[in-house]
């Protein structure tokens, strides 16, 4: 029986929303399910996948080297040393988007689907090539939208384009919501978000400072144990595997929400 | 003067009250897909018409497109303040008939 391999490519439009950080902690939840994945960066020129997941210090080949015949597929595979069921396509950092076209990335996951569960292609930002290439092999789309106007504005053309690209499966992850703000009206809520967009919701992502400590450490906000949108992205994760699970309730964490909630001034 | 100026200086009106209006504002017209140079052309037709059938337009013409989903479908929602001009009452040919000059 043919293997039977998921590509998902992680989009947004807008760039900065948190696209590399869910592909890093998705990627890391889905290898801690015991399936096999790959995450692709398909960010040539700007690559950070690599960091993400702390394994920048081991790159020797990348995704252009292959698709030049430079280098063999299992050579550019970068295997994470704790979970090895994890392995990384870095994109090249010296090189450009328009190098590649989408058709050799197309056969480049092709290749990838004979041992992978799931292929996670982080797309850069924007809708011009690097988009299109990195659309081209997905099977199924996520979309990561921030809640403010800008990100919203630009996931729902990225949804047109996706839509007329045949991708027909799109869901949504909310990164970066402030309950504390959205209560004061002062952010969209996910529900508005999910209204005006029309299409899956598949997570919600709270504001955590200590997603700025796991870019920095190279070690995924899935891993760490007080996170709260590490919690959120391991939801993610068992979600896209078939799991039913439900939405967490998120709560304003500041000290000042809590003061005025115990005062009920708000 | 330039400080005094500050204080004075008249704010550009938002175009919705709150996060979610301008939002939907925005997507609407992103999907419908309309040509500022063109909408503004309509609004000038409008007003043209408007002075056709007798009215005085007294306020800014705002015309609004709302596309609730991406269909390729948009609604046009045009605001015309307007005021009954009263002096054309009597060139008018349904007020001469029926007896009121």
């Amino acid at each position: 029986m043919k293997h039977k391999s998921v590509a998902i490519t992680i989009t947004s439009g807008k760039g900065g929303v948190g696209k590399s950080t869910t592909v890093a902690s998705v990627g890391l939840g889905l290898a801690q399910l015991g399936k096999k994945v790959c995450v692709m960066d398909t960010d040539i020129g700007l690559r950070k996948l690599d960091l993400m997941l702390g394994l920048e210090n081991r790159i020797v080949y990348d995704l252009v080297d292959v698709i030049e015949g430079t280098a063999k597929l299992r050579q550019a595979l970068v295997r994470h040393k704790e979970f090895p069921e994890l392995a990384l396509l870095p994109a090249a950092q010296t090189r450009y988007k328009e190098e590649v076209l989408p058709s050799q990335v197309k056969d480049l996951v092709n290749e990838l689907r004979e041992e992978f569960d799931y292929i996670l292609i982080d797309s850069p930002a924007g809708i011009e090539g690097g988009f299109r290439t990195a659309i081209a092999p997905a099977d199924r789309a996520i979309l990561v939208v921030n809640p403010e106007i800008p990100s919203v504005r630009d996931s729902d053309r990225v949804i047109g384009l996706l839509e007329s690209a045949h991708l027909d499966q799109i869901d949504l992850v909310v990164n970066r919501v402030q309950p504390g703000m959205v209560k004061g009206g002062e952010m969209l809520s996910v529900e508005r978000v999910q209204s005006h967009l029309a299409i899956n919701l598949l997570g919600v992502v709270p504001e955590d400072r200590r997603i700025i400590r796991s870019s920095n450490t190279g070690e995924p906000v899935i891993l760490d144990d007080k996170s709260t949108a590490g919690r959120a992205f391991n939801h993610i994760a068992r979600r896209i595997n078939g799991e039913d699970v439900p939405f967490m309730e998120l709560e304003e964490t500041s000290l000042i929400s809590r003061i005025k909630r115990i005062f009920h001034i708000a | 003067m330039a400080f005094l100026n500050m204080f004075g200086k008249e704010k550009e009106r938002p175009t919705a009250e709150t996060a979610d209006d301008r939002l939907a504002l925005v997507l609407s017209y992103q999907r419908s897909d309309i040509d500022e140079r063109k909408l503004k052309e309509f609004q000038s037709r409008l007003v043209e018409l408007c002075n056709d059938f007798g009215y005085d337009v007294v306020g800014q013409v705002e015309v609004r497109p709302q596309s609730q989903k991406r269909n390729n479908m948009t609604v046009l929602n045009a605001s015309i303040p307007v005021r009954i001009r009263t002096e054309a009452k009597e060139d008018d040919p349904t007020v001469k008939s029926a007896g009121l000059t």
